[in-house]
């Protein structure tokens, strides 16, 4: 696929906000477990930050009143877990010993394969399966909304005629003990339960899913870990298909 | 932040772009914001708040809805600041990226691209010319302007009506006429010489 001979020259786009959504998406896929990307884009961004400094501008001065009256009521969101090691230890409970295996074996696969969990896509083949998807002429990128206000960000591809979509998130809270997020697409009949979804331990997921069905609206509640036929949990994002 | 630390910040930014003086003190900043804290959440905004208006203000240019996108810029800064990792680059760095990319959203909109789009090729060069010379005239740092004056005409030209225009590099390619390709070399070079040409290091 062209996005794979590309991809590492988007940085610079990127890092100007000058990508479309698709080529965006397909990017973001794609750089946090690229060395040379994530290294480009962070230092591209100081580049601009440098250049944003030389030209700063200060607001006018009645601003900071009105924003520090704001933030007094603004709740800040929660701080993302400390690395997969933990994630993993609070998980499994494995002894001292497995841990350090574990670590120094994440350590030589590296943090990306991690991210995807058990399913067995790398960043690769998910960023393959999303531009796949937003390749076909009816596919779709809608952003699902938080209904409670708890942050993250959820994005979904989705094709009807490849009958496959690509689910990017970002920011998630953890689930919570013995809970698991739970995505559903919902058409005339009601919520149809499609897939379980256990963010990465920095609050990322990378899901490539089969869609069978015709959804009026996407929606994703908090379930027991084993998932449930129809949603007991509030929706906390939603968005329309 | 007191009035002897600002004065030496000050100092520095005229030797360096990248300001190092004062990176360690706005993490810790951004930390105790990041528990709560509203006063050292204040004291980031006195830090920052001209390096986010003067980005926003140059990508929305209303400066009535370039107020409107500072704040916010700084809610949101707000928001996560529990969420930072020194990872993602610079506290400066991090924050310069969520002034562009909400001034980026408020322009994006499909109306208000379709009339970017008409007023940028509608032979106003002289729009495009004069962001370059808001950046020159107001700042008082001798690298930024060597940096910008190293790019190539077209480099320059491509940098700043994605950066400041806010287009895509698509649409660049519709405004000056030339190949997707093009731009995007051109982008790209021209961001590693600025790059190289500031050593900015996240």
């Amino acid at each position: 696929m062209s996005t794979n001979l590309d991809i590492h020259h988007l940085a610079a786009a990127y890092a100007l906000d000058a990508l479309d959504a698709r080529e965006r998406a397909v990017f973001e896929a794609h750089y946090p477990a690229c060395v040379i990307c994530s290294h480009d884009v962070r230092e591209f961004r100081a580049t601009l930050a440098a250049m944003g400094e030389a030209s700063a501008t200060p607001p006018p001065a009645d601003l900071r009143a009105r924003l520090m009256q704001e933030i007094g009521e603004t709740r800040q969101l929660s701080p993302l877990l400390p690395g997969p090691v933990a994630h993993l230890a609070a998980r499994r409970r494995p002894s001292a010993l497995v841990l350090a295996a574990a670590a120094a074996v994440l350590l030589l696969i590296g943090l990306a394969s991690f991210a995807f969990g058990r399913s067995s896509n790398d960043d690769r083949t998910f960023a393959d399966a999303l531009d796949h998807v937003l390749a076909q002429p009816d596919a779709r990128l809608i952003e699902l909304t938080a209904t409670d206000g708890t942050g993250g960000r959820v994005q979904l591809a989705w094709s009807a005629t490849a009958h496959q979509a690509a689910l990017l998130a970002d920011g998630l809270a953890p689930a919570g003990e013995g809970m698991a997020y739970e995505l559903w697409l919902i058409d005339a009949g009601g919520p149809a339960p499609m897939r379980l979804l256990d963010p990465a331990a920095d609050g990322s997921l990378r899901r490539t899913l089969t869609v069978d069905g015709t959804p009026v609206q996407w929606g994703i509640t908090i379930e027991p870990r084993g998932g449930s036929p129809a949603p007991t949990g509030d929706v906390i994002f939603l968005g329309a298909a | 932040m007191t009035k002897e630390m600002r004065a030496f910040r000050r100092l520095h930014s005229a030797a360096t772009a990248t300001s190092v003086a004062g990176s360690d003190s706005l993490a810790r900043l951004l930390a105790a914001a990041g528990r709560g804290d509203q006063a050292a959440f204040g004291m980031l905004y006195d830090e920052l708040a001209g390096l986010v208006h003067g980005i926003v203000l140059r990508v929305v240019r209303d400066p009535s809805q370039a107020e409107e996108v500072t704040q916010e810029v700084f809610v949101e800064l707000w928001r996560l600041a529990p969420r930072y990792e020194e990872s993602r680059g610079s506290v400066k760095s991090w924050t310069a990226t969520l002034a562009h990319r909400r001034a980026i959203d408020r322009v994006r909109s499909e109306q208000a691209s379709r009339n970017r789009m008409e007023r940028d090729a509608a032979g106003r060069p002289g729009e495009v010319e004069s962001v370059g010379d808001i950046v020159e005239t107001s700042l008082d740092n001798a690298r930024v302007r060597r940096a910008l004056g190293s790019l190539t005409p077209s480099q320059r030209e491509a940098v700043e009506l994605a950066y400041f225009g806010g287009h895509t590099y698509r649409e660049v390619a519709v405004l000056l006429q030339v190949p997707e390709g093009t731009v995007k070399s051109r982008i790209r070079d021209g961001m590693i010489r600025l790059r190289d040409e500031l050593g900015a290091s996240s």
